[in-house]
C-alpha cells in the first residue's frame, strides 16, 4: 500500500475495485466502515454485488475483465471536466499532454460499450473521485489476476496522478496483500528479478555486492517465474524445492500443474500437512507452524512485525529456516551456519537498503514501515510524500484488450473466482478447524436465478461446469449477487477443484494468471461424480 | 492472578492469515493454544479480529500435522524417515539434478505464509547453491 492502514479512515472518497474486502481482509474493511460512518463516499466497481457494493454510494457492475476500459473512461471524464490537478501534474508527473491525446477517444460511451456500466454512472464516478480533496483507491486480485493486470494497475495510477492523490493522508493507490507475509517474501528476495530489498539482479553493482556477501557470483540474467518453471518441468527443470505452497490446488490448470510436478526427477516439499502437493514429493519435510516459530511477517502497509513461538511443534517438525539451512549445509554450501533466526534477519537487514535502519532488536516494537534507510530513521508509513522515489510519476498509455478467452456458444458464461470469509486459500488450515467447517461446509456455485432457469439448474442441485481445460461438479446456489451471465466460485475446496478450469492466460509482464476470468459451460447433473482415485 | 489462570501463558504475535497483520495474544496452557485474544494496541487491528484470526487456530494441534520427515520408497510410497536420512536424500537429489542437467535445472518456490527468515533462506539457498535467480514466491497465483 502507498498509505498506511490508519489512512483508510481518512478519505473523502473511497474507490474500491476488484477487492472483496469484507470477506478477504475483514479487519481492514472495518476502517472503511468507520470512514463511511464519518461521511465519506464510496464507489465500488465489481462484477458481483458483494457486501462492499451494498455499502457503496455508487456501484459500478462491470463485466469481468473490463477494468481498464472503465478506468480510461473515468480518466477521460476527469480531464474533460477540468478536475485534473494542474499543480501536481506540473511538478510531480510526466506525459500529461500525451495522456490527454491518448484519452481523446476513451469516452464514457466507449467505456460503457465494453464494461456494460451505463456512461452516466461512469461520469458520476469520475466526477466524485476527481472532485474530492482526498480520494483513495483500494484494490486486490480482481485487478491483478488478469492478462492485463499491469495495465489495470497503471490505469489506477493514472487516476491518482491526474488528481494529485498521492503522498497525502487518506489518498494513494493501495493494493491489499492477500497472505500474511507475501510482502515479506518479496522483500526478502524470493523473486527471480530482485535480490533482497528489491535490488535488481540485472544490475552489475548489485551482482558484485551479493557476490561479496555470498561468496558466489549469481547470474546477471533474471531468473524465470514459477509459472515458466512449471511449464519447463521435465524439459529444462528437473528439481524443485517448494516451501509452504499447495501448488496443485492454488495454481491454474490443475492437470498441467500435476503433470509438471510429476515429471520432475526430484521434488522436495516443506509443509505442515501432507498437502495435495506434498503427496507428489520425493521428500517431505515437516515444518513448524505459525504458532511454533520466531521471525517476522511484513503486512500490506509494509509494517515489519515480530512473530513469536508460543507452543512446541508436534513430533520432530522444525522451523523452515533450519530445514533449508540443513539441506544447504549437506550440499557443501557455506554461509548457512545459523543457530537461530536472529542472524538471518540481521543479514537481510544489512543487505537491504529499505531495511538498513533496523535489526532484530529494533524490529521488536513493530513500529517500522519500510523504507527505513538508516539507523534513527522513523520508517515510512506513507510513500511518495513530496516526491516519488524515481523522480516523476509517469502517466501510462494503457488500452483495453479482451481477456485471453471470451464467451462463445460453447462456453457462454463468465466464471470468476475468489475468496470467502470463512475459508483461507486451499483450506489446509481452515479446513482443519472445526468451527470453520460448520460455518462453511462445502463449496457452491453462485448462479443468477435467470441463468439457473436458462440452464436448467436448481437451488441445492448439482451442476457440471466445464471450461476448455476440464470439468468440476459443484452444488448450485441461486443468488442475485452474481449478475446474469457470470457465475462465481472459490478455489478453496480441494473436492471442487475450480482451478481445473482456469489457466486461460497470463499477464505477459508479471506472469500472474487470469484467475478472474474463465468462460465456462454449465449443465445440471443428478449427482456429483466421484473424484478419480488418482 | 487466580489459581485457574496462573498456568496460562500469553504470547504476543501476528495473525497468520491475510496480509492485514493483526496483532493478537495466543493464550496457551500445557503447550496447547486455548484461546486467541485480539490486541487492542495492535497497530493494524486496534482490537479487531475476523472469524479466521479469532477462531481458526485449532489446525495447529490437528492430528494430520506432519510430525516426521517422509521419503518415497522403492515402491513409490511415502514412508517415515529420520531427519538424517531425509535431509541427505533432499540434498543428494539436488546435487544429482545439477550434475546431470546443469545448475539451471533446479527451482525454488518460497512461501507467502512463512516468516521472512524462511524466504531469505530459500532465495539464498538457490543463489548460493546454483548461482541462478531461479527463485520465486507464490504471489503470482
Amino acid at each position: 500500500m502507498s498509505n498506511p492502514l490508519a489512512d483508510m479512515e481518512k478519505p473523502d472518497v473511497i474507490f474500491c475495485i476488484g477487492t472483496n474486502m469484507t470477506e478477504a481482509h475483514p479487519v481492514a474493511a472495518t476502517r472503511l466502515k468507520k470512514a463511511l460512518a464519518r461521511g465519506a463516499k464510496m464507489i465500488v466497481a465489481d462484477p458481483r454485488r458483494i457486501r462492499l457494493a451494498e455499502m457503496a454510494d455508487l456501484y459500478l457492475p462491470i463485466r469481468v475483465g473490463s477494468d481498464t476500459a472503465l478506468l480510461l473512461g473515468m480518466a477521460h471524464v476527469i480531464v474533460r471536466e477540468g478536475l485534473a490537478d494542474p499543480g501536481f501534474i506540473a511538478t510531480r508527473t510526466e506525459g500529461y499532454d500525451e495522456l490527454v491525446d491518448h484519452l481523446q477517444e476513451k469516452t464514457p460511451e466507449w467505456a460503457a460499450s465494453i464494461t456494460g456500466v451505463p456512461a452516466a454512472l461512469i461520469e458520476e464516478a469520475a466526477i466524485l473521485y476527481g472532485s474530492s480533496d482526498r480520494a483513495a483507491i483500494y484494490y486486490t486480485l480482481g485487478i491483478t489476476e488478469h492478462i492485463c493486470g499491469v495495465e489495470n494497475v497503471q490505469s489506477l495510477c493514472n487516476l491518482a496522478l491526474l488528481t494529485g492523490n498521492f503522498g497525502r493522508e487518506g489518498t494513494g493507490v493501495n493494493p491489499m496483500r492477500g497472505q500474511n507475509n507475501i510482502q515479506g517474501a518479496g522483500d526478502s528476495g524470493a523473486l527471480p528479478n530482485n535480490y533482497a530489498g528489491f535490488q535488481a539482479v540485472d544490475d552489475a553493482a548489485n551482482q558484485a555486492k551479493f557476490e561479496k556477501a555470498y561468496g558466489r557470483r549469481v547470474d546477471l540474467e533474471k531468473g524465470i517465474t514459477k509459472v515458466t518453471a512449471l511449464e519447463q518441468c521435465g524439459d529444462r527443470i528437473f528439481g524443485m524445492l517448494i516451501d509452504g505452497e499447495n501448488t496443485v490446488v492454488s495454481d491454474p490448470d490443475q492437470e498441467h500443474c500435476i503433470h509438471a510436478l510429476k515429471s520432475l526427477e526430484h521434488l522436495v516439499v516443506i509443509d505442515i500437512f501432507l498437502t495435495e502437493t506434498a503427496e507428489l514429493a520425493d521428500v517431505v519435510l515437516p515444518a513448524a507452524s505459525w504458532a511454533e516459530t520466531d521471525g517476522h511477517f511484513v503486512n500490506t502497509e509494509r509494517r515489519i512485525q515480530r512473530v513469536r513461538k508460543a507452543v512446541d511443534s508436534p513430533g520432530e517438525a522444525r522451523p523452515d529456516w533450519w530445514i533449508i539451512g540443513q539441506i544447504a549445509r549437506r550440499m557443501g554450501m557455506s554461509g548457512f551456519d545459523y543457530d537461530s533466526p536472529v542472524p538471518i534477519f540481521n543479514e537481510l537487514c544489512a543487505l537491504s537498503p529499505i531495511y538498513n535502519g533496523i535489526d532484530w532488536d529494533l524490529a521488536e516494537s513493530g513500529q517500522y514501515q519500510w523504507p527505513i534507510p538508516y539507523r534513527g530513521h522513523p520508517g515510512t508509513p506513507r510513500l511518495h510524500e513530496g516526491a516519488f522515489i524515481n523522480g516523476r510519476g509517469k502517466f501510462s498509455f494503457t488500452d483495453y484488450r479482451d481477456p485471453a478467452e471470451t464467451i462463445d456458444e460453447d462456453y457462454p458464461l463468465w466464471l470468476t473466482t475468489g475468496r470467502r470469509l470463512e475459508s483461507y486459500h486451499t483450506r489446509t488450515q481452515t479446513g482443519r478447524s472445526e468451527g470453520i467447517n460448520e460455518l462453511l461446509p462445502e463449496e457452491t456455485l453462485e448462479v443468477h436465478p435467470g441463468d439457473a432457469a436458462r440452464y436448467g439448474l436448481r437451488e441445492g442441485g448439482w451442476a457440471r461446469m466445464s471450461s476448455r481445460r476440464g470439468a468440476v461438479d459443484v452444488r448450485v446456489e441461486t443468488t442475485r449477487r452474481s449478475p446474469q451471465g457470470t457465475v462465481f466460485a472459490s478455489f478453496s475446496f480441494a473436492d471442487v477443484p475450480i482451478n481445473v478450469l482456469t489457466g486461460s492466460g497470463y499477464d505477459p509482464i508479471t506472469h500472474t494468471a487470469e484467475l478472474k476470468v474463465c468462460p465456462v459451460h454449465v449443465e445440471p447433473i443428478a449427482e456429483k461424480a466421484q473424484l478419480a482415485a488418482d | 492472578m487466580n489459581a485457574t489462570t496462573s498456568d496460562i501463558q500469553t504470547t504476543r504475535t501476528i495473525c497468520g492469515y491475510c496480509g492485514v497483520g493483526c496483532s493478537l495474544d495466543l493464550m496457551t496452557r500445557d503447550n496447547r493454544i486455548i484461546a486467541v485474544h485480539p490486541a487492542f494496541d495492535g497497530p493494524a487491528n486496534e482490537g479487531a479480529l475476523c472469524v479466521k484470526g479469532q477462531f481458526a487456530y485449532d489446525y495447529v494441534h490437528h492430528p494430520d500435522r506432519l510430525s516426521h520427515p517422509l521419503v518415497r520408497d522403492g515402491e513409490g510410497r511415502l514412508r517415515q524417515a529420520s531427519w538424517e536420512e531425509a535431509l541427505d536424500r533432499a540434498a543428494q537429489g539436488f546435487m544429482d539434478v545439477q550434475q546431470k542437467h546443469g545448475r539451471h535445472a533446479v527451482y525454488g518456490v518460497a512461501s507467502g505464509r512463512t516468516p521472512s527468515e524462511a524466504n531469505y533462506m530459500m532465495q539464498k539457498f538457490i543463489r548460493v547453491g546454483f548461482g541462478t535467480n531461479y527463485i520465486d514466491n507464490c504471489s503470482r497465483a
